[in-house]
């Protein structure tokens, strides 16, 4: 891999009158890489994606792809990426070949190939069997596949998808995972965009997540869930609902107040989270056995993109209302 | 009001912006329409003449309102709710499908009446200039406004269940409405010479279906056109209330049968192509299509040469593949074919003229009602669909852009002039005196034709929605040139000549007619100021067309 940026975003601003949709956003992506892009609605996803494919232009920074101003050279970076918004866009009384071969013609691909290229972008989307059908009378899942094959056909080595998984079922959801990680072999950088967490966790080596234009976490997954694990969650599987209130008495006088201890009798679970160390678990459950409370599970549990992304939001949560709050 | 549908349609149009500047403009019409024939000095004719005036174009002014608004709400109304699958819970609720188009139909109308209640004002000044009669003119009149109102809400209705888009309910609508009060009148036309009882009855029973007649009538006149009576056995108010009614009943009915759960019970396309059936099939359809002509063919790719917005524009418009092409092009040969042999039966009573008039009004009236419906979506349709931001990825200029949507138009506009010309050869058989004139109409039709296309396409690039442009463009080109003509109608008695004159040179329509000679006419020579004029609109267009495009394909 190497180490020129195929994207790469520098201080990126964009504003609408007083509102900031995008603050000094800095990213960077080599070739291959896939990006989740995850961030609660209106956090500047969107406004990220249209500078990059030359649909907005930025208030201050700077946006490239493989080297060109996204920008200055709109033109250029139209064949460099292949854009596939969360609307379809579609064109009715049109069948899925015409489709193609209109957005084939208008990148300019030579008749000879483009039949090729269309072809070949069907088959590699799984959609190869739509061809004939029209446009307005494919599924959901379909359209999606249709659209990933838009975005191939001129062969562009970044890919931006908005939302390619939204409002697939669970099949259809694993295909377009399959078609994603095989489009990142062939060597395109993807940016994709989701709601769904576990398919981007699956899929993505890089993950930026956005709150209220900022960019609040970038870097490979691991880093992600490196910085999220500052705290762990723990769970105590118990004996009997008494068990249960004991154990939970225990922890809170032991853990002190950074802790959340939430009791679940009915699963007779006790769960809480901490920024302790190997040593203060093995105090704690140390304790527990002491009061003879009847321990029959102490594990601590995986966390995900969501936990990731949920650590982060809060956090950003926090931080805006204390700053309100000192305002 | 007990109908929830009736409380959300008729409170939903009325919270409008729209409407409220509708209603505005609506008296403000009718307060000029008062005000320009209002008797100066302060004296009026003790034989009424001046209030028939007023109440003519009073009258006129108000029917036109009701034929242009009273169908736009309906014919939108049941699309809109399909498409963003409102209906779907609609007919998922307890109310029954008859309750559901009574909701519909009473909402729907509720605008027209408000309209018509704001013109009670303006028919009492008139009222109180004396000789209008309340029992046999106001009284009729309004009846006559309320039944077209009640018919135009049906038809809407019916089509708008029909339809899958809502712009192409509200164009069909319009369509159906303007066959039903204006062409219909035409069969009476052409047998009211014959004395064929039987002609002349299916004739005057066709023509009762517009509101025109029972207008005139109601007016004191009984010419729908050059001085050819329509009345019959039976009042021409009391056809046009059966016809109506009947008709707004069957629609009613038919519309109440197809609001089931069935509706949606269709298949998707299955999209199957000629080129994968059996032989026999494929062998049957390239034959009978001609194989160029076969809608389910396999299409070829684009090619270097051609435009890919243009030919995606011929494949995208439900009009412009090419088999639907042909049958435009047949039926506008038919009709050419039909006067052709009209006026070789009726030579002693086609004058050159009376052909060049009807060949000019039947070629004008195709462009002004196919243009818009062709080019008032080219942009906006895009924008609408979201598709727009599909072509501003793409490397396509804004010129090719353009130059791509207005060649569409341009291929099918041709097509049709070209299907008319027969009848231009025979009026040169006729008279070949006529030469210098056929090809003076037949520039005036050609900028006529480039002057709809770029006004519409204009309007189009300065809206997101179609039905909004579309009904802009209508409006703006109907007004040139159906709404002038009312100036005309009135010449001498409610409008000056000079006033006349100076109105009609910027109305293409009289231009062609005036160099046709066509009767009422010939006595107009403006077709050079008339040219200037479109150029110049023209210009302006194609100007606004471009930036407008250009901007829209700049990032934001």
């Amino acid at each position: 891999m190497s180490d020129a940026p195929v994207v790469e975003t520098v201080e990126l601003t964009k504003v609408y009158g007083d509102f900031t949709a995008l603050d000094h956003l800095s990213i960077r992506l080599e070739k291959g890489q896939i990006l989740g892009f995850i961030g609660p609605n209106g956090a500047g996803k969107t406004t990220t994606i249209k500078i990059l494919v030359g649909l907005i232009r930025p208030t201050s920074g700077k946006a490239s792809i493989g080297g060109v101003d996204c920008t200055a050279d709109a033109r250029k970076i139209k064949h460099l990426v292949g854009y596939m918004p969360d609307t379809f866009g579609s064109y009715d009384n049109m069948r899925v070949r015409e489709y193609l071969d209109f957005f084939g013609a208008a990148f300019k691909i030579p008749r000879k190939q483009r039949q090729d290229r269309i072809n070949a972008s069907l088959a590699i989307t799984g959609a190869a069997h739509m061809a004939d059908l029209y446009v307005e009378s494919l599924s959901h899942g379909m359209k999606q596949r249709v659209a990933i094959a838009r975005t191939l056909l001129h062969d562009p080595p970044v890919l931006i998808l908005d939302e390619p998984a939204n409002g697939l079922d669970p099949a259809a959801r694993v295909e377009m995972r399959e078609i994603l990680l095989n489009l990142a072999q062939r060597g395109k950088t993807l940016i994709v965009t989701s709601h769904i967490l576990p398919e981007l966790a699956r899929i993505c080596n890089m993950v930026a997540i956005m709150t209220h234009g900022k960019l609040r976490a970038f870097g490979t997954l691991d880093q992600i869930m490196q910085n999220v694990r500052h705290q762990r969650m723990i769970e105590i599987q118990l004996l009997s609902e008494d068990d249960v209130v004991q154990a939970a008495a225990i922890l809170r006088e032991n853990l002190g107040e950074g802790a959340t201890v939430t009791e679940s009798p009915s699963e007779m679970m006790v769960r809480f989270n901490t920024t302790g160390n190997e040593q203060s678990l093995a105090v704690a459950l140390q304790r527990l056995v002491s009061a003879q409370v009847r321990v029959s599970q102490f594990r601590e549990m995986q966390q995900d993109l969501e936990d990731a992304f949920l650590s982060v939001t809060q956090q950003t949560k926090t931080e805006i209302a204390a700053g309100e709050a000192q305002a | 009001m007990n109908n929830p549908i009736i409380r959300r349609e008729f409170i939903g149009a009325l919270r409008k912006p729209n409407v409220a500047a509708l209603e505005v403009v609506w008296l403000a019409i009718l307060a000029a329409v008062i005000i320009l024939r209002w008797p100066a000095g302060g004296r009026v004719n003790l034989a009424g003449t001046q209030a028939q005036q007023v109440l003519s174009l009073l009258s006129w002014t108000i029917l036109v309102g009701m034929m242009l608004v009273a169908p736009a709400f309906p014919a939108a109304s049941v699309v809109a709710e399909k498409r963003s699958g409102t209906l779907a819970l609609l007919l998922n609720s307890p109310l029954s499908p008859a309750a559901i188009y009574r909701g519909k139909l009473i909402g729907a109308l509720g605008l027209p009446m408000i309209l018509m209640l704001l013109t009670i004002p303006a028919m009492t000044a008139c009222f109180a200039m004396g000789g209008v009669s309340l029992v046999h003119q106001v009284l009729p009149l309004y009846l006559i406004f309320i039944l077209v109102a009640l018919e135009s809400a049906a038809v809407g209705l019916y089509v708008s269940i029909r339809a899958n888009d809502v712009d192409s309910a509200i164009r069909l609508t319009y369509a159906v409405l303007f066959v039903l009060d204006l062409l219909l009148l035409i069969p009476y036309r052409l047998v009211v010479n014959t004395q064929d009882p039987t002609f002349l009855l299916v004739g005057r029973w066709l023509a009762s279906f517009s509101p025109l007649p029972a207008l005139l009538h109601v007016l004191g006149s009984n010419s729908i056109h050059a001085g050819n009576s329509v009345s019959g056995g039976e009042s021409v108010i009391t056809r046009f209330v059966i016809c109506s009614l009947v008709l707004s009943g069957v629609l009613g009915l038919l519309s109440i049968q197809r609001l089931g759960q069935w509706l949606f019970d269709r298949p998707r396309a299955s999209g199957k192509v000629t080129d994968e059936r059996s032989t026999q099939v494929r062998a049957y359809r390239r034959i009978m299509y001609l194989w160029f002509f076969d809608p389910q063919r396999r299409s070829g790719l684009i090619g270097p040469l051609s435009n890919p917005v243009m030919v995606k524009e011929f494949r995208t418009s439900r009009f412009g593949r090419s088999h639907w092409m042909m049958r435009l092009v047949g039926i506008c040969l038919i009709v050419s074919l039909g006067l052709m042999l009209a006026a070789a039966y009726g030579s002693m009573t086609f004058q050159p003229q009376t052909l060049g008039e009807l060949m000019v009004m039947f070629q004008v009236m195709l462009i002004v009602l196919i243009t818009p419906s062709l080019s008032a979506g080219l942009i906006s349709s895009e924008l609408q669909n979201k598709s727009w931001q599909l072509l501003r990825v793409t490397p396509l200029s804004p010129a090719s852009i353009v130059l791509g949507k207005l060649l569409s138009v341009c291929r099918t506009l041709l097509l049709l002039l070209f299907a008319t010309l027969p009848g231009y050869a025979v009026m040169l058989v006729i008279d070949k005196g006529q030469a210098d004139r056929v090809v003076t109409v037949l520039i005036t039709l050609g900028l006529i034709a480039l002057f709809c296309l770029l006004v519409s396409s204009a309007i189009s690039s300065w809206f997101r929605k179609t039905a909004q442009a579309t009904a802009l463009a209508y409006a703006l080109l109907l007004g040139l040139f159906g709404g002038t003509l009312v100036f005309w109608a009135g010449r001498g008695t409610l409008f000056s000549l000079s006033l006349v004159a100076g109105i009609l040179q910027f109305n293409p329509l009289a231009a062609a007619l005036a160099t046709i000679h066509a009767p009422g006419f010939a006595d107009y020579n403006f077709v050079l100021t008339n040219w200037w004029f479109m150029l110049t609109v023209m210009g302006v267009a194609a100007v606004v067309l471009v930036f407008r495009t250009w901007r829209l394909t700049r990032p934001d």
